[in-house]
């Protein structure tokens, strides 16, 4: 798939995340006669067991997946690149503990940060969102530590020094065009795995908390309906696929170099 | 300048600074695992005297006096920083206390879970690696063919199928429509087909891209070149320089994809009720059993730990060159 | 074995990049072709082995042994490889295959290694014993210097005794004894009775190869004949030039120029000064005073130090012992450096415009005087719209240098700045250097490996003896 045909389809995915909850607002309102109602044109997935739109619940899950993913990797990536940055411009013990830290975080499972994170509180947001920037920041962290080490040790930052000009030249030119690229790809694969995590979560049942929608566990009610009723399996497994599919391909070029 | 060191000492210097910082690495791990657990303790719900005492009594024996007498006997009344000091302190004498469900020890029930999440990684890892760098190989003999782009697409398709989509898949297909291999259990040689292929389905396309990527690189280097026209036939220079370097490639992202491989084995588990870590970790999460937790999020924390101390060791035998002071990922 | 080329072109779609209609090669009488970079010699020597890269075509035809091959056919002298014909690597740091032995690698080449290989060691052994790297056979190549890789590259190429050896740039990255012992190695397979083809842009190399010297230019052949009389009565204008543009033959009245050693205020002085680097002591007890407007080389053998010794005196590098002092006058900006590859000195991936605009706006500098300086460097203004990697090396060194002189500096450090330009841009990048230079004043440190370049542009010179015991030596400095 090229990037512009990725871009798209995760822009119609984003539309369907931030509009979809408003066309169809109602997604805790449960109707029991309606029990497994097939598609139709004004409930384009039907209803599920307990007489619930498939697709009002597939849209706020849309978005919860999608606000959660941005909202830890917009964290992990604040935080792990200013650690990384001080780390690698100071030395010193201020590297000596953060890389420490950062040792110790490096082998832990991201998906074990998370579900320890879980158990804090019963799935509630907060505690799934401080796991999940949790598990993540290490990977900005350790990526612009030695980038930045490697800039900052180099002639032409020398030279800038040398030449007296400044720390905020040294910022701007030297190591902010040498991490972006990197840090693009990171986040956009970052983005990918934040929800997988929260939809497995989900589907193993220690995420997200029933009845609020998520992909994971929509899943999860389904599958046991899935001979009378395989669109509800298939439509948040399509949404989770489109968007792995779609943030891949955005970036194939730093994929396949 | 960029002198690499060759001062002499002894060959087994390396390996020992290799187990001396995956052993602080070790350290590093367990206080931040149990540091976690003990901050559950403290955010739970409700009086944790009481929990304690419901998991040792039975939640119908329990008493206000029993929760007093663990309230005393703990120290629960004790600040907050004494009490992680203790919970550590009993964590160095190994004592990982019992569970709050089951009631029975926590370090028995350990090494049958350790044992069994062991079998399903290995099964997993030794298919990926068999299957993926020999796809890779023959891939990367040919760029650009159809084998290569086979792989690609291999590689796509498996990214974008998490295990637990992937594993459902293959339930339905294997299980559900042909009927011919079970979805869950353990304990019959069957029951590991399915998780292990799951996790193997996956990390596979990745070696087969890795190893791919890595033959393609060094069948263009200088020292296979020259290989060639010191006037080594093909099939020599592939098996002696070829495979060796992509070898050392190859070791060192398994390194990388073990907390992926990790991961992985906890989905597969939970999926398909194997009876590993990864299972038992979600299991006590579910009913907030937290020696447990601690228990098994230490074991599967240490043992990526123990699993990269072997990947670095057999770096560091296949390949003679000076280490770097840190793999950049 | 005689080895005759004719009708030889190699063309990239319909490009020509080598044309040479007439080629022959006698036992015992060593052939070099010299030529700048660009100039087409490498693919030449790819073309007869058959190890061009795949986008480029070959023609022609080659005679070796009353058989005939067609050059266009790649793949139809593999069988002579290592057997009949062999090429020794540029840099051999690179041809060895990091993970295994050197001992085994040299094994490879020999003919009995598919059929006998504890026989094939052992001859390895005995070769690589005759080169005075008998201990070393056993090491892996990252444990080997530069000129010892280079011995054990020779030893793979020559064991499987092919009598047409080709090598390809071999003195590119050695210093100048190292250099002397691989002249002696390629003659040492002349005098066997072996062809030798050498392809280089080292001068010095091919007078000591002596044989017939080709010059080569822009895809073609411009000169050929005995080497003496090439390299010393030279006919075509461009071979004049080449020769022109070594530093033993400058003629630059700038080139004593400076200041005497003694005349103006130190700038930098050096106080018992000690650094040990990997385990191996680079100096010590060093003292010395770089003065105003002086000229002054630090030179020596790759790994001597001078490198090591400059970053101690720019005070970038903390020496062991001792201490740096540095004048008033160097405060501000006004001491800077050249470096050795200036596409690194450079952010990488910046408009040169917004690099340089960076220098005038901080230092608040009239925008008119970068444009002065590079006219009178003689670079395009267009140059500033490209990344420094767009940029080739003698023009990007060019503007490292306009860049230090834009804060009008007391004193340059320039390590190493035109070690990898070509004769002629080595000495076009150094005269402006030099120029500019003088018309500041400023005092000039240049690093090189290169007595010839040192003496030529300095007054001073501070030698680096070789370090004792260099197991592994730099091989940075070119």
């Amino acid at each position: 798939m090229t990037p512009v045909a990725a871009r798209t389809l995760l822009a119609v995915l984003a539309l369907f995340a931030l509009a979809g909850p408003l066309v169809w607002p109602e997604h805790a309102v449960q109707d029991l006669s309606r029990f497994l109602e097939p598609p139709s044109l004004a409930e384009p997935l039907g209803r599920d067991p307990l007489g619930r739109s498939v697709v009002a619940r597939l849209a706020h899950a849309t978005q919860l997946s999608l606000l959660m993913a941005v909202l830890c990797v917009a964290t992990a990536l604040l935080v792990g690149t200013l650690a990384g940055i001080v780390a690698a411009w100071r030395g010193g013990w201020v590297d000596t503990v953060l890389h420490g830290l950062s040792e110790a975080f490096i082998a832990l499972p991201a998906l074990l940060v998370v579900l320890i994170f879980s158990a804090l509180a019963n799935g509630d947001l907060w505690t799934l969102y401080i796991g999940l920037a949790l598990a993540q920041w290490v990977e900005y962290f350790r990526m612009v530590r030695s980038r930045s080490g490697l800039v900052l040790a180099g002639p032409a930052v020398e030279a800038a020094w040398m030449l007296k000009l400044g720390p905020a030249h040294v910022l701007r030119r030297h190591l902010w065009p040498e991490l972006r690229p990197l840090l693009a790809t990171m986040a956009t694969f970052g983005i990918g795995s934040s929800i997988l995590a929260l939809s497995t979560l989900g589907f193993v049942g220690v995420g997200i908390r029933p009845p609020t929608p998520e992909l994971g566990l929509m899943l999860t009610e389904a599958f046991p309906y899935y001979h009378e009723a395989p669109w509800m399996s298939l439509a948040p497994v399509l949404v989770l696929t489109t968007i792995l599919i779609g943030l891949l391909s955005l970036r194939r070029k730093e994929v396949r170099p | 300048m960029n002198a690499s060191t060759t001062t002499p000492r002894s060959p087994a210097a390396p390996a020992l600074r290799i187990l001396r910082q995956r052993a602080v690495q070790a350290a590093a791990v367990v206080v931040l695992v149990s540091t976690a657990c003990f901050a559950i303790v403290q955010s739970l719900p409700g009086d944790i005297a009481f929990r304690i005492a419901a998991g040792r009594y039975g939640y119908d024996q329990v008493t206000a006096a029993s929760a007093d007498t663990v309230r005393a006997e703990l120290g629960l009344d004790r600040p907050a920083w004494q009490q992680l000091l203790d919970w550590l302190g009993e964590l160095l004498a190994l004592d990982l206390g019992t569970s709050l469900v089951t009631g029975t020890s926590v370090a028995g029930e350990l090494g049958l879970y350790l044992s069994s999440s062991l079998q399903l990684a290995a099964a997993a890892l030794a298919l990926a690696l068999a299957g993926g760098a020999t796809v890779g190989a023959l891939a990367g003999a040919r760029p650009g063919g159809i084998l290569d782009r086979i792989t690609t697409l291999w590689v796509s398709a498996a990214r974008a199928l998490p295990p637990f989509l992937l594993g459902l898949v293959l339930i339905l297909f294997f299980s559900v429509h042909l009927g011919v291999l079970p979805a869950a259990g353990h304990g019959e040689a069957g029951n590991i087909v399915l998780p292990a292929a799951t996790l193997a389905v996956g990390l596979s396309g990745l070696f087969a891209r890795v190893t791919r990527d890595t033959v393609v690189q060094i069948r263009r280097s200088e020292y296979v070149r020259f290989a060639a026209t010191k006037g080594l036939g093909e099939r020599l220079v592939f098996l002696r320089h070829v495979l060796r370097n992509t070898g050392v490639t190859l070791l060192s992202y398994v390194g990388v994809q073990l907390l992926i491989l990790i991961e992985g084995v906890v989905v597969v588990e939970s999926l398909f009720a194997w009876p590993g870590l990864g299972h038992s970790l979600v299991h006590a999460i579910f009913w907030r059993d937290i020696p447990m937790i601690q228990a098994t999020a230490l074991a599967l924390a240490l043992l990526v730990v123990a699993l990269n101390t072997v990947v670095d060791l057999g770096a560091l035998a296949l390949d003679p060159r000076p280490r770097r002071r840190e793999v950049v990922l | 074995m005689s080895m005759r080329l004719t009708h030889l072109a190699v063309r990239h779609t319909d490009t020509p990049l080598v044309e040479v209609s007439d080629l022959h090669f006698e036992p015992g009488r060593p052939v070099t072709i010299v030529g700048e970079s660009g100039s087409g010699k490498s693919l030449l020597a790819h073309a007869i082995m058959g190890t061009l890269a795949a986008e480029l075509t070959a023609s022609g035809n080659l005679t070796m042994d009353g058989q005939s091959y067609d050059l266009a056919d790649r793949a139809n002298r593999r069988r002579l490889w290592g057997r009949a014909m062999s090429l020794l690597p540029q840099e051999p740091g690179l041809a060895l295959d990091p993970t295994m032995r050197a001992r085994e690698q040299v094994a490879e080449g020999a003919g009995s290694f598919t059929t006998d290989r504890r026989a094939a060691r052992r001859s390895a052994g005995t070769l690589l014993a005759s080169l005075g790297l008998g201990q070393a056979s056993a090491a892996f190549p990252h444990a080997l210097s530069g000129g010892m890789a280079q011995r054990v590259a020779f030893a793979a190429a020559t064991i499987g005794d092919a009598p047409v050896l080709i090598a390809d740039e071999p003195s590119k990255g050695l210093d100048q004894q190292a250099r002397a012992e691989l002249a002696k190695l390629l003659k040492r397979h002349v005098d066997a009775g072996g062809s030798l083809l050498t392809i280089t842009h080292d001068l010095d190399l091919a007078r000591e190869l002596a044989g017939d010297v080709l010059v080569m230019k822009d895809a073609h052949i411009v000169e050929r004949g005995p080497a003496r009389r090439v390299l010393t009565e030279p006919a075509h204008p461009y071979t004049r030039r080449l020769l022109a543009a070594e530093p033993a033959n400058w003629t630059r009245p700038c080139a004593h120029a400076g200041a005497p050693a003694d005349a103006g205020e130190p700038l930098i002085s050096g106080e018992g000064l000690a650094k040990a680097f990997a385990g191996q002591q680079l100096f010590s007890d060093l003292s010395l005073t770089i003065r105003a407007g002086e000229r002054v080389s630090l030179s020596g053998p790759s790994g001597s130090g001078k490198t090591t010794l400059g970053n101690v005196l720019l005070r970038l590098l903390p020496p062991d012992t001792g201490y740096v002092h540095h004048a008033e006058a160097l405060h501000g900006g006004r001491l800077q450096k050249l470096y050795q590859d200036p596409a690194v000195a450079f952010p990488s991936r910046i408009l040169l415009r917004d690099s340089f605009g960076d220098v005038i706006r901080r230092h608040r500098l009239e925008p008119g005087r970068l444009g002065k300086l590079m006219a009178s460097l003689r670079l395009a203004p267009d140059l500033l719209h490209r990344m420094p990697g767009q940029v080739s090396g003698g023009e990007l060194q060019r503007l490292a240098i306009i860049r230090s002189m834009l804060l009008e500096p007391a004193l340059v450090f320039a390590d190493e700045p035109t070690s990898r330009l070509d004769l002629i841009t080595q000495q076009e990048t150094l005269s402006c250097l030099m120029d500019q230079a003088d018309r500041q004043q400023c005092a000039l440190v240049l690093v090189t490996h290169d007595d010839a370049l040192a003496d030529a542009v300095t007054r001073r010179r501070i030698p680096l003896g070789p370090a004792e015991n260099a197991i592994d030596r730099v091989k940075t400095a070119g």
